[in-house]
């Protein structure tokens, strides 16, 4: 998960923003539609494209039964019948291809989210940080110290709940990368706030879980640390012609790259 | 153009044809050319023109005092009754209540005699539900509209093309569709369908009976048995459940949608996390949350998701726990009504200030007079709603532009007037100590009414700067204030002097618990100021012939008129005006029969204003809601300021929206009774 996380940030960090992030349009277009371009390139040489052809006119004639022996109910049964089946293999064929194209995909889409997603909180902004612990250790959160960092001040006191979870009230005092660390029992976490300047990859959640995977922009937390968990509240980007927020930027990558591969699927003479 | 090609022939038709065809125009562009510099409204609930005049006086209201050598301030003629939705409801439409239909707070339905809310006209057919699965599907059920009648002099004005912004205009909910941009304000209700009803999460009695808000006893529990109790489980009421509803039926304190509420109290600090629908939100002891956004489901499955806001204010966390959930308010990003017209609107002022109150009247009045908030409290949580005001007004402002019409309301004076003045009458210097007075407390706030008019005046001085220096600028109240010392129970004196009768055995009672004795009662009290006769053919269960009603009213009059106080001896009701009289218009049917003005000092009872026989006709007003104004006009007229100097005075509310109308070149609609001070 975390080598997965690295791999893709190294990648897309260099790729994403060759004008800045200040220019969101460049990135949403060029690179959904390119994804499309290559899923159709892992669909023609992955995917067995005769077997998809045939199926897909299985399935077309099984239609075509229905359709003329729609007084014989049946042959309408059977037909469905043998649809419902044909449709298993179709599927069955296009499993391949998926799985080799998720994973580039999925990076792909999160990183955009990552670069574009997410504002930098502005200076004088009150955020909460909280911090999870896992059940097992929750009586741990006694223990738990926050370090601020410069530009950063205690807006409350501390609040330690008795399942194990932490808050802080933080202040953003002056712009910056901001680094927290958190210290439970031997163990230090950092958490990061941007806060203020342009806009730029934002760090928003620390995990422990497989989820750690939508958040590359920090490392996931180890899976045997006792803290399950470390967010501060972040803000949505408001992109003006694009869809904003984690949703829609995913379903925009998503669908920008369905349109564009079945624009160009007969340049490239692929079947799915 | 040179001379000669101007007496051209065709070169004059031509100039002539221009001419005709801008003259031709509908009156749109001209209206927009007469009002050009356009018109900035400040409407200042309940400022008082002897205290303004007084903090003048003494240089305490300097931008006043500036406005008002450059141009003119007097006092402005309120309506009849003085109560802010008959008086708003006079400035938007130049009509009295008999034109508009708003004659009270409350209205009575002669079917029964109940009262009803003025905001709304009574619902004569809820509709009926069709039944699945459990739920109660609505069917035919009334359009929810607005009882106030007449035009608004903002659909006037957009009709001539002028661009009009309305903020908080009282008495505006339901809002009625229009093109101009206004957004409501008293009037509009909370997610529940009531006037705001809060939440305490105690774990100490509260000795106040029959409290207006919810109080939910709860148990700080110790979770991790560390000895210090750190954790309280509870929910939150939000709108009716619809659903499970008959149409009509009114729901009971079970069957609200409701929301949990988690409280997390740090054992070493006094600091407190609350949890609610997947929001956090931490608080030390003595604060104000931020706006938090819950969602209620009306349907499984999240079909039907109900959105409002909730803040919570942490008055005490240990030893005792007192957290206080303000109403929750219509969340003005996804309203579950129209709080605006066009629905739009809101989405603007969102969009730009983030989460505000929507709730009509904001201040937190029940809390205070419940007890549960002390003056400290109370004023906190005023100052939160002065942050909402200040910011509407800067967004009003960055909005307006040159020719535009806009309207801003400032409902501090107003409240504060009503709730504060016990600690010190701001009018008159030698009143004697109010009945609710409070030395411990009074010491600290007596100033507190003088500060919200200093407040204003500040606002006032902010507005003119960024004004352009040609807009007209009003400044205008709908009336003045008075103290509130003694509250007469007029249904008791109606009964005592014969002309209400209870059934055999009872001298206490209610309306609505059928204990009046209707085949012989004459005359009945509802509503502040409103006295009806029982007609007969009008009310359900009417005996006074209409041949006999103007010989009833007389003696009403007179008796009213004479009736002194047992202590002190002075006078109660300064004058009862006929409705016959003072209304004119469709609806003045529609209105009490005599309109009861008080003497100042004086005022109508909670329990008669809404039915009540109570065994006491007259007693001290021991309640918070300590200064008042729903007395005679006469004794709390409002005030007019603005930056023109005026050859008259004696104006009054209806005046004013002749005055917008005629500003921008338009005749006043028929039924506006008031002419142009200008």
């Amino acid at each position: 998960m975390q080598l997965y996380n690295q791999i893709s940030s190294v990648i897309f960090d260099a790729l994403y923003a060759p004008f800045g992030h200040d220019f969101p349009a460049f990135d949403l277009l060029l690179w959904p539609v390119l994804m499309g371009v290559v899923a159709l390139i892992v669909f023609k040489y992955v995917s067995n494209q005769g077997a998809i052809a045939r199926v897909k006119k299985q399935i077309a004639m099984h239609l075509l039964e229905i359709r003329l022996f729609s007084h014989d109910i049946r042959q309408v049964l059977k037909s469905t019948l043998q649809i419902v089946g044909k449709n298993t293999i179709y599927v069955s064929h296009n499993l391949l291809p998926m799985i080799v194209m998720l994973p580039p995909m999925g990076a792909l889409m999160v990183q955009l989210v990552t670069h574009y997603g997410y504002a930098p909180s502005e200076v004088g902004a009150v955020e909460l940080l909280h911090l999870e612990l896992d059940p097992a250790s929750a009586q741990l959160a006694g223990d738990v110290s926050l370090k601020l960092p410069a530009g950063v001040s205690l807006d409350a006191p501390v609040v330690r709940t008795a399942d194990g979870q932490v808050y802080w009230r933080v202040r953003a005092d002056q712009p910056g990368d901001h680094v927290f660390e958190i210290a439970v029992g031997d163990e230090i976490f950092e958490k990061g706030w941007a806060v203020g300047g342009e806009a730029r990859k934002i760090p928003v959640k620390r995990l422990r879980s497989a989820e750690a995977l939508l958040y590359p922009s920090e490392p996931a937390i180890p899976s045997d640390a006792p803290v399950v968990s470390i967010e501060l509240e972040t803000l949505t980007r408001p992109l003006a012609f694009f869809p904003d927020g984690e949703g829609g930027i995913l379903l925009w990558s998503f669908g920008v790259s369905i349109l564009a591969a079945l624009a160009l699927k007969p340049v490239f003479g692929v079947t799915f | 153009m040179s001379p000669r090609t101007a007496q051209h022939p065709i070169a004059r038709t031509i100039l002539l044809a221009i001419v005709c065809v801008v003259w031709l125009l509908p009156g749109v562009s001209r209206a927009r050319a007469a009002g050009e510099s356009g018109v900035f409204i400040v409407g200042v609930d309940g400022m008082d023109p002897i205290i303004t005049q007084r903090l003048m006086d003494e240089g305490k209201m300097p931008n006043f005092t500036k406005l008002a050598g450059e141009g003119t301030f007097q006092s402005l003629g309120t309506a009849n009754p003085p109560q802010s939705p008959v008086a708003w409801s006079n400035f938007v439409t130049g009509m009295n209540p008999g034109g508009h239909g708003i004659f009270d707070f409350i209205h009575r339905d002669p079917a029964n005699y109940h009262p009803l809310s003025s905001a709304t006209p009574a619902v004569e057919d809820p509709g009926s539900g069709f039944h699945f699965f459990g739920y109660v599907f609505p069917v035919g059920a009334p359009e929810m509209k607005n009882n106030r009648g007449g035009t608004p002099w903002w659909d006037v004005l957009v009709d001539h093309d002028v661009d009009v912004e309305v903020y908080r205009i009282p008495g505006n909910f339901p809002n009625p569709p229009s093109e101009a941009k206004v957004l409501g304000g008293m009037g509009t209700v909370d997610l529940r369908g009531g006037f705001g009803t809060y939440t305490l999460y105690t774990d100490t009695v509260v000795e106040k009976k029959n409290p207006k808000g919810d109080v939910e006893y709860v148990t700080v529990h110790d979770l991790d048995l560390d000895g210090v109790p750190e954790t309280v489980t509870s929910t939150l009421r939000g709108p009716p459940d619809t659903f499970h509803l008959e149409p009509g039926e009114i729901p009971t304190a079970n069957q609200y949608l409701t929301q949990g509420v988690t409280v997390h109290i740090d054992g070493d600090t006094d600091t407190a996390v609350i949890e609610i629908a997947g929001q956090r939100t931490l608080i030390q002891q003595g604060e104000w949350s931020e706006w938090l956004e819950v969602s209620f489901d009306a349907l499984p499955m999240g079909l039907m998701p109900v959105a409002g806001t909730v803040r919570f204010y942490a008055m005490e966390l240990r030893p005792k726990l007192r957290l206080y959930a303000s109403p929750v308010n219509l969340s003005p990003a996804s309203p579950a009504m129209p709080i605006t017209s066009p629905d739009e609107f809101v989405d603007e002022i969102y969009q730009n200030n983030g989460f505000f109150y929507t709730q009509g009247l904001p201040e937190e009045t029940d809390a205070l007079k419940d007890g549960v908030f002390d003056d400290d409290d109370y004023l906190k949580q005023v100052g939160l709603i002065q942050q909402d005001t200040h910011r509407m007004i800067d967004l009003a402002l960055d909005r307006f532009e040159t020719g535009d019409a806009t309207f801003v309301y400032l409902s501090d004076i107003d409240l504060q007037s009503h709730m504060l003045w016990r600690h010190g009458d701001p009018k008159h210097a030698d009143a004697p100590r109010h009945p609710a007075y409070r030395r411990d407390s009074a010491e600290k706030h007596a100033h507190d009414i003088e500060n919200f008019y200093r407040d204003v005046d500040a606002t006032l001085g902010s507005v003119r700067k960024r004004l352009p220096k040609d807009t007209l600028l009003i400044v205008m109240s709908d009336h003045g204030f008075q103290p509130f010392t003694r509250e007469l129970h007029l249904n008791a004196w109606l009964r005592n002097k014969g002309y209400l009768v209870m059934k055999s055995g009872k001298k206490t009672g209610y309306f609505v618990t059928d204990d009046v004795d209707w085949s012989k009662t004459r005359a009945y009290g509802l509503g502040f100021n409103g006295l009806y006769l029982n007609l007969a053919g009008r009310e359900a269960q009417g005996i006074v012939d209409a041949a006999d009603a103007d010989e009833l009213m007389g003696q009403l009059i007179r008796s009213l008129e004479a009736y002194r106080d047992p202590d002190g001896g002075g006078r109660v009701v300064r004058r009862v005006a006929r409705g016959s009289e003072i209304y004119t218009g469709d609806r003045a049917v529609e209105g009490p029969d005599l309109v009861v003005g008080y003497e100042k000092g004086y005022g109508c009872s909670d329990e008669s204003t809404l039915g009540e026989v109570t065994e006491w006709v007259i007693e001290d007003n021991e309640s918070r809601w300590s200064g008042n104004h729903l007395m005679d006009p006469e004794v709390v007229p409002g005030i007019l300021l603005l930056n023109r100097k005026l050859a008259s005075d004696g104006h009054d509310l209806t005046d004013l929206t002749a005055t917008v109308l005629s500003y921008y070149g338009i005749e006043k609609l028929p039924g506006m009774i008031g002419e142009p001070v200008l």
